[in-house]
């Protein structure tokens, strides 16, 4: 790769990963506030539930997703990706959590395909308003970096790192956190995102999906639940 | 979005009375042929949703009615990513094809408070004569740039010390006489000048 087109892929992983990009992110807590209802997280436990999520949920599951994605995209093999966005959709247990990522996967899409464009936006588009694939948030931003010429690792990484920014943000919102100590738990967090991220990059589709029973049975819970400000 | 759905955003401050507008404004559009249907932001609990579908049970399906989470953000809901509204919308007409109307309800103060245009075709601000007879004068986007201001509850306004008179000038003034509307949601006074404005924004007749 030379110099210009590795800047621009830098560009534009963080023009995707910016918390400004319209895909409707700040609307989910990615299962905080669950825990917040429960009382089962406190501003000392809540950077230790963020990695836990991320190595046992988004890092098997989104991230898995989102570099198999990512791959088949670049290769035109069009089956294997909605294989994945199939089988990630698949292994989301909750109802708000498979339509928390449907609805921000085709957000993001829309934006997407505007601000970048790309034959591999137009296609994946197709096949989601065809309703031939779910159109998952993960596989949606795996095609937009695979079309913005982002490399898979980086791909990955910029997408966990924009999950990790955006449940800090609801921890700033639901008073778990505050804006120093929200900066200090994103770069302690670097080590786990790197180590999430090469454990994604290996993973194969038939061990695609996360398993955390606990955040699952916390998230069927805040889907009852009687008051919230978060979708998820 | 087609051309055929007109989409309408109803803000204002907490209170002011932008659900019981919604519920006296949906039998006028009935009335007049229209098949309306309601998105509220301001949710944190299930309140505003049920309480438009029990006021307007029978007349609207309740499913017409939906609540969006906003993270605690109404306003970036409405105004810089209205993703989530966007997919709301998207979803409401898929399962009710012939749905000509959406109104997005969502509460917010009159400097946070306008709505993208990508996802309205025009809003209402509310106001409520309680707020004070200031809030006009005080200005900020929502009272300036809305479409129409709409000043509610002018049945209270004796009660607490507010002159309809002075509020409806000064609210003439700061929006260089764009349109402003006097109302009483209870029983129904200024409703049809609320629908009639609502209506000029349409752009294929119903």
């Amino acid at each position: 790769m030379t110099g210009t087109t590795t800047l621009d892929a830098l560009l534009v992983s963080l023009q995707l990963t910016d918390s400004a990009f319209p895909s409707g992110l700040y609307t989910l807590s990615h299962g905080l506030e669950g825990y917040a209802q429960a009382k089962a997280v406190d501003p000392e436990s809540m950077p230790e539930l963020l990695a836990d999520l991320l190595r046992h949920s988004v890092g098997p599951a989104d991230a898995t997703a989102l570099a198999l994605a990512h791959r088949a995209a670049e290769a035109g093999d069009w089956a294997g990706v909605v294989a994945v966005d199939e089988r990630l959709h698949a292994s989301k247990l909750n109802r708000e959590l498979r339509l928390a990522s449907t609805r921000t996967g085709r957000q993001m899409l829309d934006t997407a395909r505007l601000a970048l464009g790309g034959e591999e936006l137009e296609r994946y588009a197709e096949l989601v308003a065809a309703k031939l694939t779910p159109g998952c948030q993960p596989v949606a931003a795996g095609v937009a970096y695979a079309a913005g010429g982002v490399p898979t690792e980086q791909a990955v990484a910029s997408d966990l790192f924009a999950f990790a920014v955006s449940f800090v943000g609801a921890g700033l919102r639901l008073r778990l956190t505050d804006h120093r100590r929200a900066q200090s738990a994103l770069r302690a967090l670097a080590p786990v995102i790197q180590e999430v991220t090469g454990a994604a990059l290996e993973r194969e589709l038939a061990d695609l999906g996360g398993c955390v029973p606990a955040a699952d049975a916390m998230s069927g819970r805040h889907e009852r639940a009687e008051a919230r400000m978060f979708a998820t | 979005m087609t051309d055929h759905v007109l989409r309408v955003g109803i803000a204002g401050p907490v209170g002011s009375g932008k659900t019981a507008l919604v519920e006296a404004l949906v039998p006028v559009l009935i009335a007049r042929g229209h098949r309306p249907a309601v998105i509220t932001n301001d949710i944190y609990t299930q309140e505003d949703a049920q309480h438009v579908r029990r006021n307007l049970a029978g007349l609207l399906d309740p499913e017409r009615v939906v609540g969006v989470e906003t993270g605690a953000c109404p306003h970036t809901a409405v105004r810089d990513d209205p993703t989530m509204n966007l997919a709301a919308g998207a979803e409401l007409l898929e399962r009710f094809p012939d749905i000509d109307t959406l109104l997005y309800e969502s509460g917010g103060d009159n400097l946070t408070l306008t709505f993208s245009p990508v996802l309205v075709d025009m809003f209402f601000f509310v106001l409520d004569t309680a707020e004070g007879e200031k809030m006009p004068r005080k200005r900020g986007p929502g009272i300036t740039d809305s479409d129409v201001l709409v000043i509610n509850k002018i049945d209270i306004a004796r009660y607490v010390r507010c002159d309809l008179g002075v509020m409806t000038s000064d609210a003439d003034r700061v929006r260089e006489g764009r349109p402003v509307v006097l109302t009483n949601s209870l029983t129904g006074e200024g409703l049809e000048r609320v629908a009639d404005l609502l209506e000029s924004y349409r752009k294929v007749p119903a």
